[in-house]
């Protein structure tokens, strides 16, 4: 694996009036690494997805992705990316083949290398049968799944994936986990977003945990276990002991009095 | 039925259609005067019109020329009933199918202690809420100041009450019919298949063009005294028709037949009960009535080049256009967009038609040059904003600002040339007009459609709105007028040299042939069109960049 950073996030913060959705963040993610961020909700996590993509403009600090300054060419990066958001939504008239074909001309794949390419995804996805309905009548999890495809056909170098597992049924998020275990060897690297805690311990090399904008936590899981001070727990112990909100007993009592 | 859930989903409705820009986004407050300043408008523009009707009456110092005007203000008041009917009926169906295309799952009806009653009675009265209620506040308090000065209060305020009525009839109507609508274009698209798509496309044009057709005939109509004394007068005689009881009620009580007029009144409201009963059996019945999928491709996919990269269209350009296309012709909330060009083409007919035999000299310049440059003007304007909710797709893509808008203004320029082909053809076959005339008209067509495409572009990028619930927009009312004056002015502008060539003074002074206006045209177009190539080329740079927004 190479240390060459694919991603170099060097001191950004970004505000939106009074809020604070990322402070002086810096950090590097390596060529072929599958790293994970974590953190509550509104912690920054996708801000920092997007800032990454080019989608939110940081207020100080800059991005290089691949070595390219995102501000400076924010399209060559979006050429070599992959990305999911959270909660997608997607063109509700076109069918799913019609989507995927939109993508393959969006990144300039050629007819060919996109009809092998929508084949095999549609085919390991089981979205044959129904390429050929209008989105508007997928479940959420098709949609998710056609979504992903998208991020995927292009070949990217690096994806960025906002909680890409939440509606899939298990035998494709087990496809997307062992895809990109395979696609990291090759050298493709992943950022991804979730709460689900098991899946990040299984998957990531490494691990960001995020509260409020802030980086408290970043390493390798022996690495987060050191820091937390808990030589044996899980992912999920580490996580409410770091970002303090793992006293939850007065919130229950609370709830059913 | 719990009246506290039913001002609550009104309230939901109301606040629905906020427009929260991104500074108000959080801790956002109502700003009470821009909500209601439609009504507020409406009810002192109302004031102001009856008060200088009452004064202009008042004023009368012929009594015969006053009783004249106090009967046709009498037989106004009588056919507001049924105006306010078919006023109300057109809106609400217009809104209702605005709406009807965007999947609105996220209903808290469906998970929510709220009954159908509560939930049809809710949507009756806020569907009545906007332009309805502020045309009936509008009339209302014109009629009330009015009468104070005609001398018929008792008469002006049943009136009130009729009108207020009678959108509420109109509005459960729609209501009742929305369901079958779905229920009816669901059952289309199972048996239509593939064909579905053009079948519900031309199907909610049809619906739209006949209430449109009958909404601008009537009041091409109205604007003659006779409509109003046909209505007023002629109502009795459609006795068997429930929906012109209100109005018969009230020609009772101005013939003083009390209990004729209470009878009506009592028939009237019992109808009006029966048909929200039948709204809510509906709702209740097909309410959560999912349409059943389109197949639009089976078998092998095989990628194909297209025309439009034979055009010269790089294939993330051609790309954008194809979903852009499928976007109008798949998405029944679009297709108002189609509307306003094909009644152009329509209006001419409803009134003018075999009444002035001038008319067809004017029918073709009319046809080649209208239906296309209000396509131009309104299409562009939208072509951001139809992104919608998936807009994240365009800002997450590798493409540039120049690709965007070259894909853009070119879908808006090639449609808005379709239209004019059509409409030109239409004009041709009908009007015969003289090769000149045609070339001019034509050519004029051309610079009005390359430049307001280009003006409304940039509006369109630039007050984009992408929200699709309650209804999409597209682009947010203050851009929207915006465009519009300025399409009016540049348009003028444009067509100027040949339309003051045709005043007569102008023609004594230049004695130029007519053909030299045109080059003169050309130019005003070309620059209006690159200025504005450069502003939406700025646009679309900071659209691009302000993701986040």
């Amino acid at each position: 694996m190479s240390h060459e950073p694919t991603v170099k996030l060097v001191d950004i913060t970004k505000r939106y009036s009074d809020i604070v959705a990322l402070e002086d963040l810096s950090l590097d993610v390596r060529r072929g690494e599958i790293f994970g961020f974590l953190g509550p909700n509104a912690s920054g996590k996708s801000t920092t997805l997007k800032t990454i993509l080019g989608l939110v403009k940081p207020d100080f600090g800059y991005v290089n992705v691949l070595g390219i300054n995102v501000e400076e060419n924010p399209v060559e990066v979006k050429r070599r990316v992959g990305y999911v958001p959270g909660s997608p939504r997607i063109y509700e008239f076109l069918t799913g083949l019609e989507f995927l074909d939109l993508t393959g001309d969006i990144y300039g794949m050629s007819p060919a290398e996109k009809k092998k390419r929508i084949e095999e995804y549609l085919e390991a996805f089981e979205l044959e049968g129904r390429e050929g309905d209008m989105i508007s009548s997928y479940s959420q999890g098709m949609k998710q799944k056609v979504v992903i495809i998208s991020a995927l056909i292009h070949s990217p170098e690096l994806l960025l994936l906002d909680e890409p597992i939440s509606s899939l049924d298990p035998r494709s998020a087990r496809i997307i986990k062992d895809l990109l275990r395979e696609l990291a060897s090759d050298g493709v690297t992943t950022i991804m977003c979730t709460h689900v805690l098991e899946i990040a311990q299984a998957l990531c090399d490494r691990i960001a945990i995020m509260h409020e904008g802030r980086l408290l936590a970043l390493g390798t899981m022996e690495e987060l276990r050191e820091r937390a001070k808990m030589p044996e727990s899980d992912l999920e112990d580490i996580f409410l002991q770091l970002t303090g909100t793992g006293d939850i007993r007065p919130v229950i009592e609370a709830l059913l009095k | 039925m719990n009246w506290k859930n039913v001002l609550l989903l009104i309230s939901a409705d109301v606040k629905s259609y906020r427009l929260v820009s991104e500074e108000r986004f959080r801790r956002f407050r109502e700003d009470r005067f821009v909500t209601y300043a439609l009504y507020v408008g409406a009810c002192v523009f109302g004031v102001a019109i009856g008060w200088l009707v009452g004064n202009f009456y008042s004023g009368m110092e012929d009594p015969q020329l006053g009783g004249v005007l106090l009967q046709v203000a009498i037989n106004f008041f009588l056919s507001l009933p049924t105006l306010a009917l078919l006023y109300g009926l057109v809106i609400t169906q217009i809104g209702q199918i605005q709406r009807i295309g965007v999947k609105a799952s996220i209903q808290p009806l469906h998970w929510f202690p709220i009954t159908w009653k509560e939930h049809t009675l809710a949507s009756i009265l806020a569907n009545i809420l906007g332009l309805p209620l502020a045309i009936t506040i509008f009339i209302s308090s014109g009629i009330a100041v009015a009468s104070l000065f005609l001398g018929v209060v008792p008469l002006a305020v049943l009136t009130i009450f009729a009108l207020l009525f009678s959108v509420l009839l109109a509005s459960a109507t729609t209501e009742a019919s929305k369901v079958l609508q779905v229920r009816l274009s669901g059952a289309v698209t199972k048996v239509a298949g593939r064909v579905a798509i053009w079948v519900r496309f031309l199907g909610s044009i049809l619906v739209f063009i006949v209430f449109y057709a009958a909404y601008f005939s009537l009041y091409r109509q109205a604007t003659t005294l006779a409509l109003l004394e046909l209505i007023a007068g002629g109502q009795r005689m459609l006795w068997f028709i429930p929906y012109v009881w209100p109005g018969i009620a009230l020609s009772y009580f101005d013939s003083g037949l009390g209990f004729e007029t209470a009878i009506l009144s009592l028939a009237s409201i019992g109808f009006l009960y029966a048909i929200f009963l039948a709204a809510v059996r509906l709702n209740s019945r097909f309410g959560l009535y999912e349409a059943p999928a389109i197949r639009l491709s089976l078998g092998e996919y095989a990628p194909r080049t297209g025309v439009l990269e034979k055009l010269g269209f790089f294939p993330l350009e051609a790309a954008v256009m194809r979903k852009d296309f499928k976007a109008l012709t798949r998405r029944r909330e679009l297709t108002y967009v189609f509307i306003f060009p094909t009644m152009l083409v329509i209006m001419p007919f409803i009134t003018v038609i075999n009444k002035v035999p001038e008319f067809y000299s004017f029918l073709f310049v009319w046809l080649a040059l209208m239906p296309g440059a209000l396509m131009a003007s309104s299409l562009g304007s939208y072509m951001m904003g139809l992104e919608g909710d998936s807009v994240w797709y365009l800002y997450s893509s590798p493409i540039t600002a120049r690709s965007l808008v070259k894909a853009k203004y070119s879908f808006t320029v090639l449609f808005s040339l379709a239209v004019t082909l059509v409409c030109s053809i239409i004009g041709g076959l009908l009007a015969a007009p003289s090769m000149g005339i045609a070339a001019i008209a034509l050519t004029e067509a051309l610079f009005l459609i390359f430049s307001l495409g280009m003006v409304s572009l940039s509006f369109g990028i630039r007050g984009a709105e992408f929200r699709e619930l309650p209804r999409p927009r597209m682009i947010r009312p203050k851009w929207a007028i915006i465009n519009m004056i300025v399409c009016i002015l540049l348009a003028l502008a444009i067509v100027s040299p040949v339309v003051l060539y045709t005043v007569k003074l102008f023609l004594e002074a230049v004695q130029a042939p007519l053909y030299a206006m045109v080059p003169i045209s050309g130019v005003i177009a070309f620059v209006i069109t690159y200025v504005f190539y450069r502003i939406a080329l700025k646009n679309a740079e900071e659209f691009l960049i302000k993701a986040e927004g």
